[in-house]
């Protein structure tokens, strides 16, 4: 039923970012959300705290999500897949087609930073001139997200009002939704949220 | 003065002022500046009104600002995305610009009774030559004010923006003045056009839009974000007072995450240059590399020679960027 009302919404986005700003992270319902993401047919997800409890803690998180798929999905197993981007464990089962990342500040500035590096070794040793780099060449250096899409939509929990350091070279154009908190979240919190991002109209400048 | 509204608070507005300013106050506001085309919609009336009663408010929240004490305001004026509006609206703009930076031009005394520091933050050589020009013009006869800075942006995208402050490091590794491991996030603050200007405290986009549209990306990832419902050209001394207590019941969670995350590269930093030491010595045959006199010693040194390449690469980046605005103004001499 779950992918029913994903395609009831008249847009899903392809990517949502799950960014906690409050101090102690749940478990137990980020791997709720992560699994509902899945289920409503949401192809990336990305799961951010500006401590990085999360990406420090990774295992704890994945075997969460996989409990949250056998009990949430049960009877439906056989349709869901977790891929984990960059993890030890591969989610079980076949089809579904979602790939989630951890992710935490390093993966923001700091890897702009990287990038901004390694291009200039590659100056340093004369392989590229400045005038190399513009927009497109810079994004493809990037490798915090490689293989997403920048995100559509943040969902943010909890009372900050800042994104907090994710991913800022990826956000220009993300739709950016608070909820109260994500402990104890329900379902129609989260699908609610759905809805107001498919009510959003995009301009793109024009 | 045509960019800043004369006149005072009123009594009420004067008495939330001082309520407001009993708590933290934002140093630096930015604003995206949306909704004057379904201002115009709403209110039958042409676009070209819509933009140019955007304006007005611009000035009016000048004023409001400053009335608070609030020094820097950066505001996203013309997006490089926006040139592929319509010819119509895109001439209308630059139209507007040519007026207000003439009009600007004028009330050069105004400007300096005030000490108003005008900056333009963007792809500058998109525009329209004589555009540049008033542009140049503006910029260079404010840049010894320092009373309050009014950072405008216009063809500008925060992505060009970053990709723009990387190539300067670039080029700076290609002139021989930096080395590729200088670079640093701090160096990177260094080399935006926003670079005389702290962070933004505030972020306020109104007309209900919640998303940043390639706006100052890099520098409000700890900045309190208020998305507000309200048209641009109705913005109210109100909608600003709330605001800036949203910012205030963010600020200590916003302060303590801001500290934690300079604490935090300030380690990795400190980390980065002792492995470098720690291999240099090791390189060089130094069987005492243990020894921790010798390493805070090499450490210091190297530290002092990366602080004089940045400093020096800097000033060449300050000279590049004087030298484009120098120039403009002696085409239109």
């Amino acid at each position: 039923r779950w992918r029913a009302d994903g395609r009831a919404l008249r847009k899903l986005p392809v990517h949502v970012g799950l960014v906690v700003t409050e101090e102690e992270p749940s478990y137990a319902d980020m791997a709720s959300l992560v699994v509902w993401c899945m289920a409503v047919g949401i192809s990336y997800v990305s799961v951010y705290d500006h401590n990085g409890i999360f990406k420090r803690n990774n295992s704890r998180l994945m075997d969460e999500i996989l409990k949250q798929q056998q009990e949430l999905i049960g009877l439906d197993c056989s349709k869901y897949t977790v891929e984990f981007a960059n993890q030890d464990k591969t989610g079980q089962v076949l089809n579904c087609q979602s790939t989630l990342k951890v992710l935490s500040p390093e993966d923001g500035k700091a890897d702009i930073v990287k990038a901004a590096q390694n291009f200039c070794q590659l100056v340093a040793q004369q392989q590229r001139t400045h005038t190399d780099l513009d927009v497109n060449v810079l994004n493809n250096l990037l490798s915090s997200t490689n293989g997403f899409p920048d995100p559509d939509l943040v969902l943010k929990f909890g009372p900050v009002d800042s994104t907090l350091g994710f991913l800022p070279w990826h956000i220009r154009l993300t739709e950016i939704i608070s909820l109260p908190s994500h402990i104890n979240i329900s379902y129609e919190e989260f699908f609610s949220a759905l809805h107001h991002y498919a009510a959003c109209e995009q301009r793109w400048g024009k | 003065m045509s960019w800043i509204r004369e006149g005072e608070l009123t009594i009420i507005e004067r008495f939330c002022a001082n309520i407001i300013k009993a708590g933290p106050m934002p140093k630096h506001v930015a604003f995206i500046m949306d909704g004057n085309r379904r201002y115009a919609q709403k209110c039958h009336v042409e676009r070209q009104q819509g933009h140019s009663q955007g304006f007005d408010k611009l000035a009016q929240t000048l004023r409001w600002c400053l009335n608070l004490g609030i020094q820097e305001v950066t505001v996203y004026a013309f997006s490089i995305e926006n040139f592929k509006r319509s010819k119509e609206e895109v001439d209308g703009l630059m139209d507007l610009a040519r007026q207000k930076f003439s009009r600007l031009l004028e009330e050069q005394e105004n400007l300096k009774k005030h000490g108003v520091c005008i900056r333009v933050l963007g792809d500058l050589p998109l525009l329209p030559l004589d555009v540049q020009e008033l542009i140049a013009q503006a910029v260079l006869a404010t840049r010894n004010y320092n009373k309050c800075f009014l950072n405008v942006c216009f063809a500008y995208t925060s992505r060009h923006e970053i990709s723009n402050a990387v190539r300067e490091m670039a080029w700076g590794v290609e002139q021989g003045l930096l080395k590729p491991s200088d670079v640093s996030e701090s160096l990177l603050d260094k080399c935006l056009y926003t670079n005389n200007s702290p962070d933004p405290d505030l972020l306020i986009r109104t007309s209900g839009e919640v998303r940043l549209s390639d706006f100052l990306l890099w520098q409000t990832s700890h900045s309190c974000l208020v998305f507000q419902s309200v048209l641009w050209p109705e913005y109210s001394f109100w909608n600003l007072c709330e605001a800036i207590l949203r910012f205030q019941m963010n600020y200590g969670a916003l302060q303590k995450a801001r500290d934690s995350y300079m604490e935090e590269r300030r380690r990795q930093q400190m980390e980065r240059d002792q492995d470098y030491v720690t291999r240099k010595l090791q390189q060089e045959g130094c069987a005492s590399h243990g020894d921790s006199r010798r390493q805070r010693n090499l450490l210091q040194k190297c530290t002092a020679m990366r602080e004089e390449r940045i400093q020096g690469f800097l000033q060449a980046l300050e000279h590049k960027r004087a030298d484009f605005f120098e120039r403009l103004c002696t085409v239109s001499a």
